[in-house]
């Protein structure tokens, strides 16, 4: 019974990991749509290249992160959720 | 390769702000009673790591403004998902390694968003007393 639900939390550990990874594809189609305008507005006024892409790179980062979050809680998930929820299983059986 | 001006500039500034903010992080660790060397190796390598994923998106950004729409967006994307991968590796080091601590790896990565945060609210300010002619 302890190897069953000691299974559950690993396996649920892992779904959730993977399931916080969706949110990495978001950013990758966000900042290529933010580059393709900047593009065109380059295209434009070549001679608001520097100010676009000083815009454009702080947009960027920004979007950035959100990619980063889901890494971080899937990094979480998968190193240090298991051990502490398994200590706390085995805590509370005793 | 000549790297952009602009480029240049604004990784500097996001250094900057990481040197700042990772004081702030370690002084925080000595007060809470945590502090150990793992805590140091860990926020160079997490700094390390995000500073390079700044400065490769910027490198990134450089090159795709001078193509057409449709391979600016391909070469972002592909960039995007190898930046990703490169941070993956550092969080894993940071997570496998003894040397490291996992927190103090991972917290410095968002300091460059924060580090633009922070930048910006003297811009607003500015922009809000000039009237709201000057946005971000």
């Amino acid at each position: 019974m302890l190897e069953l639900a000691i299974g559950i939390i690993l396996g649920c550990c892992a779904l959730g990991a993977g399931a916080a990874m969706i949110a990495g594809i978001g950013p990758g189609i966000g900042e290529g749509n933010a580059v393709a305008s900047a593009c065109e507005a380059i295209a434009r006024q070549p001679e608001s290249k520097g100010s676009v892409t000083s815009t454009m790179l702080m947009g960027c980062a920004v979007a950035e992160t959100t990619g980063l979050y889901a890494l971080v809680i899937a990094i979480l998930l998968i190193f240090v959720a298991p051990n502490m929820l398994v200590n706390i299983l085995l805590n509370a059986i005793g | 390769m000549k790297i952009d001006k602009t480029v240049r500039l604004e990784t500097v500034h996001i250094a900057v702000g990481e040197l700042i903010l990772s004081v702030l992080m370690q002084a925080v660790f000595l007060l809470i009673g945590k502090w150990s060397y793992t805590v140091l190796l860990g926020n160079i390598l997490g700094a390390f790591g995000a500073i390079m994923n700044f400065f490769l998106m910027g490198l990134t950004i450089q090159h795709a403004v001078m193509l057409e729409e449709k391979d600016a967006k391909a070469k972002m994307k592909v960039s995007q998902m190898l930046r990703t991968f490169f941070i993956l590796i550092i969080a894993l080091l940071g997570a496998v390694l003894p040397c490291f601590q996992i927190l103090a790896v991972l917290i410095p990565l968002f300091f460059p968003r924060i580090t633009i945060m922070l930048r910006n609210i003297p811009l607003k300010k500015k922009g809000q007393d000039g009237g709201g002619e000057q946005g971000e």
